[in-house]
C-alpha cells in the first residue's frame, strides 16, 4: 500500500498523513557509495533520476543504469547491484537503503520519500566484502549454513523408505524458519558479527587462498539465520538424526555464544523469522548438551 | 584480515577459542552468581543505614565476624570471579560494534547501555574499593572503618560531587545486573518466546527499581547519618563487642559509661 504522497489525491488523507502537495517529488536524489574492485577505495556519488509513482530500488537503479550520468554531467560506468526474483525470494539484493539494511527490491520509494525527502541513500552491505558497487560477496552466509549442517542427511543409494510424520503443530513451528532467504540482512545488523575480508596475497594459489578465507569464516560468528537453522533441523524427525553434530558446531568457536541479544536479526529480518527464539532455543539446547558431554564422555 | 595466518594449518585454534563457549557461559554465570548476588547483598547492606547507625554497625560486625577468613573470603567470591568477568566482558566489548545510531531498536539500545553501564560499573568499582576499602589505604584511600561504619561511611560520601558519581556508579551496576539477568535467561534459554521475553523484561524492570530503590536510600541514608552522634553509637557497641570477646576487663568498661546508654 502507498500511502498519500501524492498531493493531488484526497486532501483530508495528505493531511491526515501529514504531507504535503509539495512532497511529490518531480525528481530522485539519489546518493549511491561505490567501489571499482575488491580492496579499493569506495566514493560517493549523486545521481538525479525522475520520479515515477510505485517505484521501488531496484528500478532507481535500472533508471540510473540507463543514464549512467552523474547529478553534475559526468558519464560514468553503471552502478552495478544484484537482483533476480524481485519478489523476496531469492535473498540477493539486501543493501543499505538510507542506512538499513533490507531487501532493495521491496524497498518503496514512496515510503523511502516520506521518511526522507531530501534523498535516497545507497550503500553495499558493511559487513560482507564490496565486489563492485552494490554487490557483495555473500558466500560466508552459506558457509555458516555448511558449518551447522543446515539440511536433512538423507543421502544413499537405496530407498530408504518414506519420510516420518511431522505433526501440523510441528510444521507450525518449523515453517517460518524455513522461509529463510539467505539474504544476510540478520548479519548485517548484528552488533556482534563483524567483516571477514580475506585477500588473496601475491602469488598465492587459490587452494592456499580459500584455504585461509575458510579458516577466517570458520573461527568467527556464524550469525543469527545459522543458528536459526541449526534449530529448524535439529527439530526435524530426519534432520534429527545429526543434531548433535549441528550442537558442537553451535558450540565452536564462533558459535551461538557470541550473540549478546542485542536482538536486531529479529527486527530486520524480511521474513519475520522468529530469529531471538531460535536463538534462545538454540542457548537451551546447547547448555543442555555441553553438559550431557561433559559427564558422558 | 592481516597476513598473521600464512597457511591455515598453522592457524590452530588457542586455548581461549577452544574453549570459547565454556568461557562465555561461565562469565554469564559469574556475572549472576557470585558478582550479581554480592551486588544484592552490598546494596541491601548498605541501605539498612537507613535503620540507623547502629542497625549498619551490627550488619558489618557481622560480615567483619569473619575475621582473617575475610579476605579469603573476598578474593575467592568477589574479587576473582569480577575480574573473571571483567576482562571476557572487555573482550567481548572490543569484538563487537555497537550500532544503535542505524538500529535504534529497544533491544540494540539495551545490549548498548550493558556494555556503557558494564565500563562504567568497573571505572567505578575500582575507584570505590580505592576509596573506601582498606585496600586503599596505602593508595592514601581506604577511609571506611568497620568499627565505625556509618560515620566514616558519612563522611566519605559527604561532597557532593562524590554523591554525584556514587548515584552514577550504583545506578550503572543495579542497570547492569538486571538487564543482565534478562540477557541472561536468553543466553540459557529459560525464556525462549517472545511473550515470555517480554514477561521477563517486567521481571527485570522490577529487580532494577528494587536494587536502584535501595542503592540511592543506602547513598541518602550514609549522608544523612549525624557523624557525631554515630561515632558515639559505634564506640559504645565497639566496647560491648569487646567486652563480649573478653578483650577488656569488666570494670574498664564501666568507666567509660557502656552499662548506661541512655547517655
Ligand atoms: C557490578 C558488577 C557486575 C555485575 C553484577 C555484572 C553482571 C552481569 C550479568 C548478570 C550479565 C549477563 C550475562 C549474560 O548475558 O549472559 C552481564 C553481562 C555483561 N557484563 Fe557484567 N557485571 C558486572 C560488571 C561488569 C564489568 C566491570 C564489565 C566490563 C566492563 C562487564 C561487562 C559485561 C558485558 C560486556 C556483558 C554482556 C555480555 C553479552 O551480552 O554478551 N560487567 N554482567
Ligand atoms: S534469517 Fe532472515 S535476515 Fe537472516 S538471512 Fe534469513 S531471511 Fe535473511
Ligand atoms: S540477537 Fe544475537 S544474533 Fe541477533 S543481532 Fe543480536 S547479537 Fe546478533
Ligand atoms: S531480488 Fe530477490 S530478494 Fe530482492
Amino acid at each position: 500500500m502507498i500511502r498519500a504522497v501524492d498531493g493531488h489525491s484526497d486532501g483530508s488523507g495528505a493531511a491526515a498523513v501529514g504531507t504535503s502537495a509539495k512532497a511529490t517529488p518531480e525528481s530522485l536524489r539519489v546518493r549511491v557509495l561505490r567501489q571499482d574492485s575488491p580492496g579499493r577505495e569506495s566514493y560517493w556519488e549523486c545521481h538525479v533520476i525522475p520520479y515515477e509513482p510505485n517505484m521501488n530500488v531496484i528500478s532507481i537503479l535500472q533508471k540510473i543504469a540507463a543514464r549512467s550520468t552523474t547529478e553534475d554531467g559526468r558519464k560514468v560506468a553503471p552502478v552495478a547491484w544484484d537482483c533476480n526474483c524481485l519478489e523476496e525470494v531469492c535473498g540477493s539484493c539486501t543493501m543499505l537503503v538510507n542506512g538499513r539494511t533490507r531487501m532493495a527490491c521491496t524497498a518503496l520509494v514512496d515510503r523511502l520519500v516520506e521518511e526522507q525527502p531530501e534523498e535516497i541513500v545507497l550503500e553495499p552491505m558493511s559487513k560482507f566484502p564490496v565486489v563492485r558497487d552494490l554487490m557483495v560477496d555473500r558466500r560466508r552466509v552459506f558457509h555458516s549454513l555448511g558449518r551447522v549442517k543446515a539440511w536433512v542427511p538423507i543421502d544413499g543409494s537405496y530407498d530408504q523408505g518414506p519420510g516420518p510424520r511431522i505433526s501440523p503443530e510441528e510444521q507450525e513451528d518449523a515453517y517460518p524458519l524455513s522461509t529463510c532467504i539467505s539474504c544476510g540482512c540478520c548479519m548485517e545488523a548484528c552488533p556482534q558479527f563483524t567483516k571477514v575480508e580475506v585477500q588473496r596475497m601475491e602469488g598465492e594459489s587459490v587452494e592456499a587462498f580459500e584455504a585461509r578465507r575458510t579458516a577466517a569464516f570458520d573461527k568467527n560468528f556464524l550469525g543469527a539465520h545459522a543458528i536459526s537453522q541449526a534449530m529448524l533441523f535439529n527439530s526435524h524427525p530426519t534432520g534429527k538424526m545429526i543434531a548433535d553434530e549441528r550442537l558442537e558446531a553451535l558450540t565452536d568457536r564462533g558459535g551461538i555464544q557470541m550473540c549478546g541479544n542485542a536482538q536486531n536479526c529479529v527486527a530486520v529480518c524480511p521474513k519475520s523469522i522468529p530469529l531471538t527464539r531460535s536463538i534462545a532455543r538454540a542457548g537451551r539446547a546447547a547448555t543442555l548438551w555441553a553438559i550431557r558431554r561433559f559427564f558422558d564422555r | 584480515m592481516s597476513a598473521s595466518s600464512q597457511s591455515a594449518n598453522a592457524d590452530q585454534p588457542s586455548f581461549l577459542e577452544r574453549n570459547q563457549f565454556l568461557i562465555y557461559r561461565l562469565f554469564s554465570l559469574a556475572g549472576l552468581v557470585p558478582v550479581g548476588a554480592f551486588l544484592v547483598v552490598h546494596l541491601l547492606t548498605n541501605a539498612s543505614v537507613l535503620g540507623g547507625p547502629e542497625v549498619f554497625q551490627s550488619r558489618v560486625d557481622m560480615i567483619h565476624s569473619l575475621g582473617p577468613l575475610l579476605p579469603v573470603v573476598e578474593w575467592a567470591f568477589i574479587f576473582l570471579p569480577m575480574i573473571f568477568h571483567a576482562a571476557v566482558g572487555m573482550a567481548i566489548i572490543a569484538g563487537g560494534l555497537p550500532n544503535v545510531g542505524s538500529y535504534p531498536y529497544s533491544g540494540n539500545i539495551r545490549y548498548t547501555l550493558q556494555r556503557v553501564t558494564g565500563m562504567i560499573a568497573f571505572a567505578f568499582i575500582l575507584w570505590h574499593i580505592w576509596q573506601l576499602h582498606a585496600m586503599g589505604k596505602p593508595l592514601g584511600g581506604g577511609a571506611f572503618d568497620p568499627h565505625h561504619a556509618a560515620s566514616t561511611a558519612s563522611a566519605a560520601l559527604r561532597p557532593m560531587a562524590v554523591a554525584v558519581l556514587y548515584a552514577i556508579g550504583v545506578l550503572s551496576a543495579v542497570y547492569h545486573l538486571s538487564n543482565g539477568l534478562w540477557s541472561l535467561g536468553v543466553t540459557w534459554g529459560i525464556w525462549t518466546s517472545p511473550a515470555a521475553m517480554r514477561r521477563a523484561s517486567w521481571l527485570s524492570v522490577a529487580v532494577g527499581v528494587a536494587l536502584g530503590a535501595a542503592g540511592l536510600g543506602g547513598l541518602a541514608g550514609m549522608r544523612m547519618v549525624d557523624v557525631d552522634e554515630a561515632r558515639a553509637v559505634e564506640g559504645r557497641m565497639a566496647e560491648a563487642r569487646e567486652l563480649l570477646e573478653g578483650k577488656v576487663a569488666p570494670q574498664a568498661a564501666d568507666a567509660s559509661g557502656v552499662s548506661d546508654p541512655a547517655h
